[in-house]
Formats: C-alpha cells, sequence, structure tokens
C-alpha cells in the first residue's frame, strides 16, 4: 500500500468529473429548453426564462469546473522533484492524472462556453 | 543425486504451462474459448462481413451508373442499401474493433487471456448467427427495407414483412454479443494489466479500447430499449410511435441517435488506437503527447453523447436544441483534432521509416482530416438544413469511416499480421492495394459532395437524366469499383498460400510495446510469464526484458495444476492482487448462443411460444455455464506466482473480476432502463395532458405495495450475506429464500397495479409505456429471485462458504440496481401522475 | 475567339511561349466556367434562387475555403514531418499540438460557431407566421393546399407555384411515413412528421422552374417524390391561383367527353377529385386542372397525353409501390380517351 499515495477510485473518478460537468450542464440546458418550448411558451413563444436558467447552470458549470481544475493543478504540482523523464514513481501517475484532468477540464468549459452562446444568439422557441 | 539444471526446470515448466493452454484439436477446436483462438474468429468474420457488404455497395454503385437504369429492382435496391448500411455498422465496424481488441489487448497487457474467456466466445457465436441469419436474409428477398436507421412508421406499420422484425431482433441480439465483448474489454484493461503497469503507463491501446468499451456500455442501451418499444409495437400493437394512438415517430429517433452518434466514435477511436500503435515504431520514438492523446479519446468519447440531436436538424426542434447540439458538435472537432497533431508531432521528433502500414496511415489521414472538415461543415444546422439526407452527407460519413476507421483497419492488418500469421504481408502488394484503395476512394466519394449539393437525396435507386446528375454519379461507379480492386489484392494478400516463405523474425518492425514479445510462431500460452513493468515501451528500456520473459523469470512462469491462471492486478497502479483461475475450452458457450438466439430467431418469426422455450432453455444452459464454471472455490487459499510473490487464488466483492462484470454490465442495463423512462416523459412532453384524460393510472397502492416489499427482498439478500459471512447458514437460506418470496410477491403486486386498473396497452401510448415498465423491472425481480435460489442451491452444494462468497456479493449488487429500479418505476407510474 | 487567334498564330518560338500563357488563362476561365455549370441545375442547391438558399451557399463557399485551405496545411504538415532534414527544436512538438491542435481550431471554430448561431434564426423566421400553403407528404406524392387570402382553400397536388419576392410559409404534415421536403434552390428541407406539424419558409428570389423531391426515405418509390416549383412573377401567380379555384373544364372534343364518361363509370372518382364533376375521392391526387400541370406522378412524368396513357396502363412501372391499380385492361382506345380528357383539364 506504501506506493498508492491517494485511494485509487478517487483518482480515476476525478478524470471523468469535468466533462460529466459538461453533460450535465448540456442536458439541463436541452431539457429546460424543450420542455419550455413544449409545455409552456408554445412553437414561437419567448424563450426568456429558459435562457436565464441556460445563464444559471453555466454559471454553475463554470464554478464546478474550476473546482475541478484547482483539484487537479494541485495534483498536478510534483510531489517531490525527480528525474523527468522517469515514469514510473507514484508522482509520476499523479502528474499524470493531474494534467490529463486538467486538460479535460479545459475543453469541458470551452464546451460549456460554446452551448452558453446559443443562449446568447436564440431568443425564442421557434 | 543432482538438483535439475535451471533448464530442466524451464523446460519442465514450460510444457506444463502449454499442456494447460493447448487449444483443443479436432471438432474440439470450436470449443476454444482462448482469446488468440476467438479473436481470430472474430475479426476473420467481421472481415468477411465487410466484404458482403461490399458488394452490396458495387450492385448501388452499378445501378446508380446511369440516370433511370433498372438493373436493380428498387425493391432490392431498397434492401440492398438496408443490408449494406447495417452490415458495415453492426457486423463490421463495431466487431472488428471488438475482435482485434480481443485479439491484442491481452498481449498488450502481458496478460494469458482476458477475464472472461468464455463471455468472448459467447459473444462471438451470438455474432456469427445472428451475422449469418440478418445476411442470408436478403438472398430470400426477406431483408429490411427500412434504411439502417429504421425510421418508423414506415417501419412500423408500412413494412408488414419479416425484414424489420429481422433486424430489430437480429441486431438486438448482437447487441447483446457487444456489450459482452465491452464488459470483458472493460475489466480487462482495468484489472489485468501486468504488475507495475501504472495508469500513466498503460499503452494508449488500452486507452482507446476502454473508452471505445465504456462508450458501447452506454450507447448500444438506448437502441435496444428503442428497439424493443418498435418490435412490441410491430408485434403486439402498442402504439409507441403510432399518433394514432398518442405515440411520436420523433421518440425512436431520439433514442435511435443517441446510440448512433456515439456509435460512429466507438469506431473511430480503437482505429485510432492501431494508429497509435503503429506510429511510435515507425517514428522510432515514444508517442509526444501521450497525456493530450488520453484527453483527445476521453474527450471524444463523452462528448460524442451530445450529439445525437444533429441528426435531427431538420425535423423542426426549436432552435435552441439545434444550436445547443450545433455547438457539441463544434467542439468535439477539437480533441479529434488534438490527437492528429500529436501523432504528427511525434512523426516530426522521429525518423520515419516506411512501409505499407505507413502509407494507410497517411492515406487514412488525408481522407479523415477531409471527412472531419466536412463534418464540421454539417455541424452548421443551417447548411446542414441543405446537406442533410443528400449525398453530401454520404461522402462525409464514408470519408470518416474509410479515413477514421477502415484505412487505419488494413495499416493494422499489415503491422499486425505476423501476430496472428507468423509471416509478412506482402509490401509490394501492400503498396499496390494502397494506390488502387486510396485513389478508387476518392474518385468514388470526392464527387458525391457536390452530387448531394446538385440535389441528389440519399437512398433514390434511381434519378431522372433531366436531373443532370448522371456524369458524376458515373464517375462515383468508376471509382468504386477501382477502389474494390484495391480490397480484392488485399484479400489475395491474406488469403495467398505462403508456405514456401519464411518465418517473420521475432518482433519484425522493431516496436517497443508488449504485443511483439511473442515467438514466432506464436504459443498458445500468450506469454511465457508475465513480466514487471516500468515504462511504456519496454521492449526498448528494460534491459534484458525479453530474456527474462522467455525464461520465465517473471510472474506466473509454471501451471503446477495444470490450470489456466493471470493475474489481476489493482486499477490505478496496477499491484498485483490476486491470481485469476480462467475456463478452458468449452461447448457450453456456442450451445449458449444458440439458445439465446433461438428466443430472437424465433421471435422473428413470431413463433413466440416456441421462442419463450428457447428462452427458458437458454436460462437452463447460463445456470449449467455459472455453476460448473465461475467462482469455484479453490483447493488452496494461496499459491506462490513467482518471483517471491504469494497471492490469494479467491476473491470476492469489489475486488473480484465477477463483481466488476457485474457491475458493468447492470451499468448498462439500467441505461436501457433510462432510456425506457426518457419514453414516458418524452411522451409527456408531447402530450397536453398524460396520463391522458378518461384513462386512470395504475394507481398507487399495488405500486406502492410492491416497493415495500422489493425493498424487503433487497433487504433479505442484504442480510443474507451477511449471514453468510458469520457463517449462520440456516440464517443465510432463510434470507435468500424469503428475498426470492418477497421479490416474487413483490414482482405480482407491480403487475396487479396496471392490471387492476385495466389499462389497455394497445389504446394508446401512455398504457403501453406503464405496461413496459412493468414488465421490464418485474422481469428484474424474477431473475433477481432466480439469483436468490442459485445461491441457495450453491451454498448447500458446498460452492459457497462463509470466506468464498463470491456469488453471494454479485447478487446482492444485481439486487441494489434491481431496488433503484422498481423504486424508480413506483416512482414514475404511480408517484408522476399525482404531480402532473 | 482566342482560340481562333491562337490556331492562326505563326509557330516561332514566341509564339508557343505565347501560346502556353494563352492556355493557362484558358484553362482558369474553363475552370471558372466548369464550376458554374457544375453548379448549376433545377435542383442545385449551390445555384440558389431564393433567400434562404442564398445565404446557406455563401455559409458553404466560405467554410468549403476554409475546408481547403486547412486541409492543404495539414497536408503540407505532413509531407513536412515526415520528409524534414533539419532537426526540429525541443518546444517544437508542444507548439505545433497546443498551436495546430488547439489554438488554431478555437478561433476558427468558435468564429464558425458563431456565424452559424447567428444565422439560425433568420432561417427559422416565419415560423409562427400564419401559413398560406399546406402540403402533406403521402406514399408517393404531394398533397397541396392553398389558403387564399379571401380565405378560400385551393386544393391541389404535386406542384407548387410561387410568386418571386415574397415570403411564403408552408405548413408541413404527413398523411403516412415520414417525409421531407427540399427544393434545394429555394431553402434547406424540413421534415413531414405524422402527428406533428412543421413549418417551412420559402422566399424565391428569381423567377425559374425548379425541382423538388422528397429527401427522407420512404419506401418503394421514394426516388419517385419529386414536384415541380414554378416561381413567376406576382401577377401571374395571381391568376393562376384564381383559376386553380375554378372547377374543371369540360370536356373540348367529343374524345375528352368519351373519357370524362369512361372515367366516372370506371371508378376513378372513387380515389380522384375532380371539382365540377361527379369524381370526388381523396386517396389520390386531385385532377382538377392535372392538364395545366408541369409534369404529373409526382414530377416523374411529363404532362402529355402519352404520358397519361403510360401512366393509366402500368402506374407500377412507372412507380413501384403506387396504390394506384393498372388500367391496362381497358382497350387501347379508352386509354387514349382517358388521356385526351385528362391531358385536356388545363
Amino acid at each position: 500500500m506504501t506506493d498508492e499515495s491517494r485511494p485509487p477510485r478517487e483518482n480515476l473518478w476525478l478524470l471523468t468529473a469535468a466533462p460529466f460537468i459538461w453533460l450535465a450542464h448540456l442536458l439541463l440546458s436541452y431539457i429546460t429548453g424543450a420542455v419550455w418550448c413544449a409545455k409552456i411558451a408554445g412553437r414561437g413563444g419567448s424563450l426568456g426564462a429558459a435562457r436565464a436558467a441556460i445563464a444559471v447552470y453555466t454559471l454553475l458549470a463554470l464554478a464546478g469546473l474550476a473546482l475541478v481544475g484547482w483539484r487537479a493543478m494541485r495534483r498536478r504540482r510534483p510531489v517531490e522533484p525527480g528525474p523527468a523523464r522517469e515514469y514510473d514513481a507514484p508522482g509520476d501517475r499523479d502528474r499524470f492524472l493531474g494534467r490529463t484532468t486538467l486538460l479535460l477540464t479545459g475543453l469541458s468549459a470551452l464546451a460549456v462556453v460554446y452551448a452558453a452562446l446559443v443562449a446568447l444568439f436564440i431568443r425564442s422557441c421557434r | 543425486m543432482s538438483e535439475p539444471s535451471p533448464e530442466q526446470v524451464g523446460a519442465e515448466q514450460a510444457a506444463r504451462l502449454l499442456k494447460a493452454w493447448e487449444t483443443p484439436t479436432g471438432w474440439r477446436y470450436w470449443s476454444a474459448v482462448n482469446n488468440s483462438a476467438v479473436g481470430v474468429w472474430y475479426t476473420a468474420s467481421s472481415f468477411f462481413f465487410f466484404l458482403f457488404a461490399g458488394v452490396l455497395a458495387l450492385m448501388m454503385r452499378t445501378q446508380l451508373a446511369v440516370p433511370d437504369n433498372d438493373l436493380l429492382s428498387a425493391d432490392l435496391y431498397n434492401q440492398a442499401f438496408t443490408v449494406h448500411g447495417s452490415v458495415m455498422m453492426f457486423l463490421f465496424a463495431i466487431p472488428i474493433f471488438e475482435a482485434i481488441a480481443v485479439l491484442l489487448l491481452p498481449q498488450m497487457l502481458g496478460a494469458r487471456d482476458l477475464p472472461f474467456p468464455r463471455l468472448s466466445a459467447f459473444g462471438f457465436w451470438c455474432f456469427m448467427l445472428g451475422g449469418i441469419f440478418l445476411c442470408g436474409s436478403i438472398f430470400f428477398d426477406a431483408a429490411p427495407r427500412g434504411g439502417w436507421f429504421m425510421y418508423p412508421p414506415l417501419t412500423s406499420k408500412y413494412q408488414p414483412g419479416i425484414g424489420a422484425d429481422m433486424w430489430l431482433l437480429g441486431f438486438s441480439f448482437i447487441e447483446v454479443a457487444a456489450i459482452a465483448a465491452a464488459v470483458e474489454l472493460i475489466v480487462g484493461t482495468l484489472k489485468c494489466r501486468p504488475p507495475g503497469m501504472r495508469i500513466n503507463l498503460v499503452p494508449l491501446y488500452a486507452w482507446y479500447t476502454l473508452v471505445a468499451a465504456a462508450m458501447v456500455l452506454f450507447a448500444f442501451p438506448p437502441l435496444i430499449a428503442g428497439s424493443m418499444l418498435l418490435e412490441v409495437e410491430r408485434a403486439f400493437g402498442w402504439p409507441f410511435f403510432d399518433p394514432a394512438g398518442g405515440g411520436d415517430p420523433l421518440l425512436w429517433q431520439h433514442l435511435f441517435w443517441l446510440f448512433g452518434h456515439p456509435e460512429v466514435y466507438i469506431i473511430f477511436l480503437p482505429s485510432v488506437a492501431l494508429v497509435a500503435m503503429m506510429v511510435p515504431t515507425f517514428a522510432r520514438r515514444p508517442v509526444v503527447g501521450y497525456d493530450w492523446i488520453v484527453l483527445s479519446a476521453i474527450g471524444t468519447g463523452f462528448l460524442s453523447f451530445g450529439l445525437w440531436v444533429h441528426h435531427m436538424y431538420t425535423t423542426g426542434l426549436p432552435g435552441v436544441s439545434l444550436g445547443l447540439f450545433s455547438a457539441a458538435s463544434t467542439a468535439v472537432a477539437i480533441p479529434t483534432g488534438v490527437q492528429l497533431f500529436c501523432f504528427l508531432a511525434t512523426i516530426l521528433m522521429g525518423r520515419v521509416t516506411r512501409s505499407t502500414p505507413m502509407l494507410f496511415m497517411f492515406g487514412s489521414l488525408a481522407i479523415f482530416v477531409l471527412g472531419g472538415l466536412t463534418g464540421v461543415m454539417v455541424a452548421m444546422a443551417p447548411f446542414d438544413f441543405q446537406a442533410h439526407d443528400s449525398f453530401f452527407v454520404v461522402a462525409h460519413f464514408h470519408y470518416t469511416l474509410f479515413g477514421g476507421a477502415v484505412f487505419p483497419i488494413i495499416a493494422g492488418f499489415y503491422y499486425y499480421y505476423p501476430l496472428v500469421g507468423n509471416k509478412m504481408l506482402s509490401e509490394r502488394l501492400g503498396r499496390l492495394a494502397f494506390w488502387l484503395m486510396f485513389i478508387g476512394f476518392n474518385v468514388a466519394f470526392l464527387p458525391m459532395h457536390l452530387t448531394g449539393l446538385r440535389g441528389m437525396p440519399r437512398r433514390v435507386f434511381t434519378y431522372p437524366a433531366a436531373a443532370g446528375l448522371g456524369g458524376l454519379n458515373l464517375v462515383s461507379t468508376i471509382g468504386a469499383f477501382i477502389l474494390a480492386a484495391g480490397v480484392a489484392v488485399i484479400v489475395w494478400d491474406l488469403v495467398r498460400p505462403r508456405s514456401r516463405e519464411p518465418l517473420a523474425p521475432r518482433n519484425p518492425w522493431d516496436a517497443g510495446t508488449l504485443e511483439w514479445v511473442q515467438e514466432m510462431p506464436g504459443k498458445p500460452w500468450g506469454i511465457r510469464s508475465i513480466p514487471q513493468i516500468d515504462s511504456r515501451y519496454p521492449l526498448w528500456d528494460q534491459p534484458d526484458f525479453l530474456r527474462n520473459i522467455d525464461e520465465g523469470r517473471f510472474y506466473l512462469p509454471d501451471a503446477e495444476e495444470g490450470l489456466r491462471e493471470t493475474l489481476v492486478t489493482s486499477v490505478v497502479d496496477a499491484r498485483p492482487l490476486f491470481c485469476q483461475r480462467l475456463p478452458g475450452p468449452s461447448f457450453v458457450t456456442p450451445l449458449a448462443a444458440l439458445t439465446t438466439g433461438g428466443f430472437f430467431i424465433l421471435g422473428t418469426f413470431k413463433l413466440w411460444s416456441l421462442a419463450l422455450a428457447s428462452l427458458v432453455a437458454a436460462l437452463l444452459v447460463f445456470v449449467f455455464w455459472l455453476w460448473t464454471g465461475t467462482a469455484r472455490v479453490p483447493e488452496k487459499q494461496e499459491k506462490d506466482v513467482g518471483c517471491g510473490l504469494t497471492l490469494p487464488l479467491y476473491a470476492s466483492g469489489s475486488s473480484s473480476i465477477g463483481w466488476w462484470g457485474v457491475f458493468i454490465t447492470m451499468l448498462a442495463d439500467f441505461t436501457a432502463y433510462v432510456c425506457l423512462v426518457f419514453g414516458y416523459f418524452f411522451f409527456w412532453t408531447v402530450h397536453a395532458d398524460f396520463p391522458p384524460a378518461p384513462v386512470q393510472g395504475p394507481g398507487v397502492l399495488w405500486p406502492g405495495l410492491a416497493a415495500l416489499l422489493l425493498v424487503g427482498a433487497w433487504s433479505a439478500t442484504w442480510l443474507a450475506r451477511r449471514w453468510n459471512r458469520r457463517d449462520r447458514g440456516r440464517a443465510c437460506h432463510l434470507g435468500l429464500l424469503g428475498g426470492a418470496g418477497l421479490a416474487a410477491l413483490g414482482g405480482a403486486a407491480l403487475v396487479a397495479g396496471p392490471l387492476a386498473t385495466g389499462l389497455d396497452p394497445t389504446s394508446h401510448a401512455y398504457p403501453a409505456i406503464v405496461w413496459l415498465l412493468v414488465i421490464w423491472t418485474a422481469a428484474h425481480v424474477g431473475i433477481g429471485a432466480i439469483m436468490h435460489l442459485y445461491c441457495s442451491a450453491r451454498r448447500l452444494a458446498g460452492h459457497m462458504t462463509p470466506r468464498h462468497d463470491a456469488d453471494l456479493g454479485n447478487v446482492v449488487l444485481y439486487w441494489h440496481f434491481t431496488v433503484l429500479t422498481a423504486l424508480l418505476t413506483v416512482a414514475v407510474i404511480a408517484g408522476f401522475p399525482l404531480l402532473a | 475567339m482566342t482560340r481562333f487567334a491562337l490556331s492562326s498564330s505563326p509557330d516561332t518560338a514566341s509564339g508557343r511561349r505565347r501560346r502556353a500563357t494563352i492556355r493557362a488563362t484558358d484553362l482558369a476561365l474553363l475552370a471558372g466556367v466548369a464550376a458554374l455549370v457544375a453548379c448549376a441545375g433545377p435542383q442545385s442547391a449551390l445555384d440558389p434562387a431564393g433567400r434562404g438558399a442564398e445565404r446557406i451557399a455563401e455559409l458553404f463557399w466560405w467554410m468549403t475555403a476554409g475546408t481547403v485551405v486547412v486541409w492543404a496545411a495539414v497536408m503540407a504538415l505532413a509531407f513536412y514531418v515526415s520528409t524534414r532534414r533539419r532537426e526540429p527544436g525541443p518546444r517544437a512538438p508542444g507548439v505545433l499540438i497546443v498551436g495546430g491542435g488547439v489554438v488554431l481550431p478555437v478561433l476558427v471554430l468558435t468564429a464558425l460557431l458563431i456565424w452559424g448561431l447567428a444565422l439560425l434564426p433568420s432561417l427559422l423566421a416565419g415560423v409562427d407566421a400564419e401559413p398560406t400553403l399546406f402540403v402533406t407528404g403521402r406514399q408517393f406524392w404531394w398533397e397541396v393546399v392553398y389558403r387564399t387570402s379571401d380565405g378560400r382553400v385551393v386544393p391541389l397536388a404535386n406542384e407548387l407555384r410561387l410568386p418571386v419576392g415574397r415570403p411564403a410559409v408552408l405548413q408541413l404534415d404527413s398523411h403516412d411515413v415520414i417525409h421531407s421536403l427540399w427544393i434545394p434552390a429555394l431553402a434547406g428541407k424540413v421534415d413531414m412528421i405524422p402527428g406533428r406539424v412543421t413549418r417551412l419558409t420559402l422566399e424565391p428570389s428569381r423567377t425559374g422552374v425548379f425541382r423538388g423531391l422528397c429527401a427522407e426515405y420512404c419506401g418503394l418509390s421514394h426516388a419517385h417524390m419529386a414536384f415541380v416549383v414554378a416561381v413567376t412573377e406576382e401577377h401571374e401567380f395571381a391568376e393562376w391561383l384564381a383559376h386553380q379555384a375554378e372547377p374543371a373544364s369540360a370536356p373540348a372534343s367529343p374524345l375528352a367527353a368519351r373519357g370524362q364518361e369512361l372515367l366516372l363509370a370506371h371508378g376513378c372518382g372513387a380515389c380522384h377529385t375532380i371539382r365540377g364533376t361527379l369524381a370526388d375521392g381523396d386517396v389520390g391526387p386531385d385532377l382538377t386542372h392535372v392538364g395545366g400541370r408541369l409534369s404529373i406522378a409526382a414530377g416523374t412524368l411529363s404532362s402529355d397525353p402519352r404520358a397519361f396513357q403510360r401512366w393509366i396502363e402500368a402506374p407500377e412501372q412507372v412507380k413501384p409501390g403506387v396504390h394506384m391499380p393498372a388500367f391496362a385492361m381497358l382497350p387501347q382506345a379508352d386509354r387514349e380517351a382517358l388521356a385526351a380528357y385528362l391531358e385536356g383539364l388545363k
């Protein structure tokens, strides 16, 4: 157990946290938009409240992503300085997981912002 | 009296190992379950299906060569494109990914085999049976003719023949096999790596396979759920997609594309994975940007689940839906592109050597990049309004599939052939095939972009001369035949007799990854001893690596008990956890496939009573399989696995691979269930009042009672495990039998709800979906009760002891999912009408 | 003209050089013409004649240019990395991955997404306006109903006529399976889904005759489900619509009169309507002014008497899976009379 500096499951789940936040953001925005247009506003109605909701989801998602990114940054920092190309150290595994998590956070943030752009341009249910 | 020499010891060990892993001969050969046998069958048969579907494509191209052609009738043409698309997707693209992975993954991970060899054999036999059934249908004019996405109502009321049933049931059967293989690959990647292969040392191929297999897990269930709805509508008239009965054809499109889009990336990622293994070899250096590529794989995998509506841009959905999916479709281009730049950077930093695989990879880049760029174009909803369902889209996806899958797979054939055939494929023929395929492909498909925008819709069996599309189509047809000539060269290269040629040298490409450890000719044991890994390219970096493996200095060099064994390690750091005994050859797998297939095939012909009999037979075969082949109590607790390490021989709960198998399977199962719940709420959004006014819901009494009873059954299961651990045998049996009883009562109460309120599923989509949720849940509860009885019997027979309780651990896990399903069902059918 | 001058030039060295340069420009010209010809056509999205199609074509050309540039750049890069002579610096791979794989794509894709999103509302505009034209998809033809400004309802089939320069809002649905209405020259397509109502706005910008078709696979004769769209000046359109609202004209010749008798006697009226006669079926297309249409059998045949005869004799051959029975058992003379009557329904 000495080479496991952190419980393994937490490591791998953190890797998927950022994309899951993106997925939740997309599905919530989609469901909100679709239900709003189908059940409340009707065809051609204003998207009003649904756009506001998408804005709120976006803020929440970005906050969540910032949190994940921050944790990844902390992990990425080398625990102890070592030779750069030595793969076989727990620190390397942590650096790898941290970096990949961070990259995924960036990608998810971009995709969330792309989705939020929609609420800027689309104003009605048509 | 002298000590035996180390050479003698080694030879004796090797002989024992060989005996344990021997592939059966004669007719018993077909009972083999080892990945080296099953993987080859699987790859060869999926490539055969590729050729079959390719011939259909040539027939279609010939028909379209000139306007107003009447070579094929409209009906035959419609069958041809339906079968072409379906076979390419379900019998070639997905299976060949799983086939190649079954073949190569254990080698790359230095494992003796995948964790569930019989499951892969079962998957193969299902695939083979279903594939022959589906392909054969076109010779009897009985093939499906609804297009590979089978949109109802065309495929429900308007095509009464058995073609559509064959598609729905046949492919559901094959999808079950695909999910089985995915479970296998996930557990294999996570738990069967060699000691020391930390998560950051895993070969990129394994990363891609992990992501693609996880995608199968969540992408296939929506289609299985959709197929179930459509088949029930066709067979019993429950109006899920029929607007006259409150159904909606768009529900099918959502479920289909929820599968269909990830599917494209499920095909693409494993093929890039091959590229990720080949590029470093030919660049003579480690891959650049390992973590960027992992980002790419995971990012693409996730984003591909947010694209499905871009196949529905023209269905009149509100602009906000189009926009959201347009945004995600744009974003997915980024991870897709990043990995290509990583490969280019690797080549930049290395010294590239010329070879046929490299040629195919460059061809793949040229084709795939164009397909990707036209993909960004059609991701723009406005442009898609024109391009959708036209030949532009046909051109686009053939570019992505040829560039993203066919060319990399052929490169992989040339690269990996020595591991299977022990000889090299011909460089000369390879180059010839490449140029024929590359030129032919572009001549065939580049003009199609223009054909489409000049107004040629897809799936037309002919077009009028006045439309001015004749020239472009003729060019495409000529290209198709050149392409076919290239494929023919490859087929010749694969099958030509080569007995006079010398064996390939060991590690002929001088690669750095573990699969090239294999001797020429290969031995059935996979690897002589399972190595300790501390690099991504152990053959390049670890000194004396091959010698240590060959001399059996690493783990598990011997099979003292004559049993097949492999190591199970931890997920992140690959610490050895225990030694897993693997099952050997058996005819139970083809038998299980035959009986399961019997249900689906007999169902196609509406022979429901025979189909049910076949299902019961399948159940018995499965019980026999589990009883004789799984969770056996070992003769000793621990064993010396070499290198001074002693590991346990048995594990239960979350450290056992069986538990992981159940967990992953249940994730897929639960996804299918969530799709049914999605159907319920989808109907709610399309109907002004739902449940529709005069119809009464199933009430609260029966569903509520069912919830109570099933929570009781779940608790009983949990308690039974506790009591078993404490060696309270009688209490354990009581818990199990009580659990089974409560489950039976709970299932009955659940069914009693809609029965007592007289819900008629043929009258409207609402009662239909309620009934379906109830039946789904009740079936799961029923299987759960059988599991209770099974565990009780196992304990009586001494196959389960307080210490060896893997079976019970898996059943508890199953019941976690089942009780969740039951509570959700009750909340939806009894709770939601109170709110709405 | 250039070609003529060219052939008369003396075969000297300078002449040969001149010929070479002229040929280069010639070739460029030819390529331009070829591109125009390649894009033209009665059903080409790249030869737009309507506002929607114009906007989409513009987007298409920009994206195509971008696609060509990016593709060429990636190919050039692939060529360079595999043939490079100079040893690359240690930062090269980072620059390649971050610059080429992330920064550039993000910039280009963001711009493109914003363009696409900004364009979307205008293409969906009018979806909430009052429709004037109702089209129902059926296997394998189009039921068309005009609603005039004074509230009259004019049932037609398999042909659209639109006034130039004025938006028309179409309401679409389906009688049986999913179809999709696509007039590439005018606008993008919109699906026709049973149980749902969708809308499409067409705003033709020039007059002409175009071809529309079904884009969603709808069964056996999906390939033969087309129609003609004629865009005319406003006044021509108004005249045409007024005429379409009238009942059918009386048979003009004895042959046509016999055709009318035969039509009613053989029960054609059970499926077809000819306003002003006893034929009032609603299974097949309205035939009141079928002779005045530019095509019959949903854009499959021209509307001359021979085509009518062929259709009556063997509709299944023209259009597999059609619901109309064949009338091959009628004597040739009877079929001729029927065709004459129908063709005369201008």
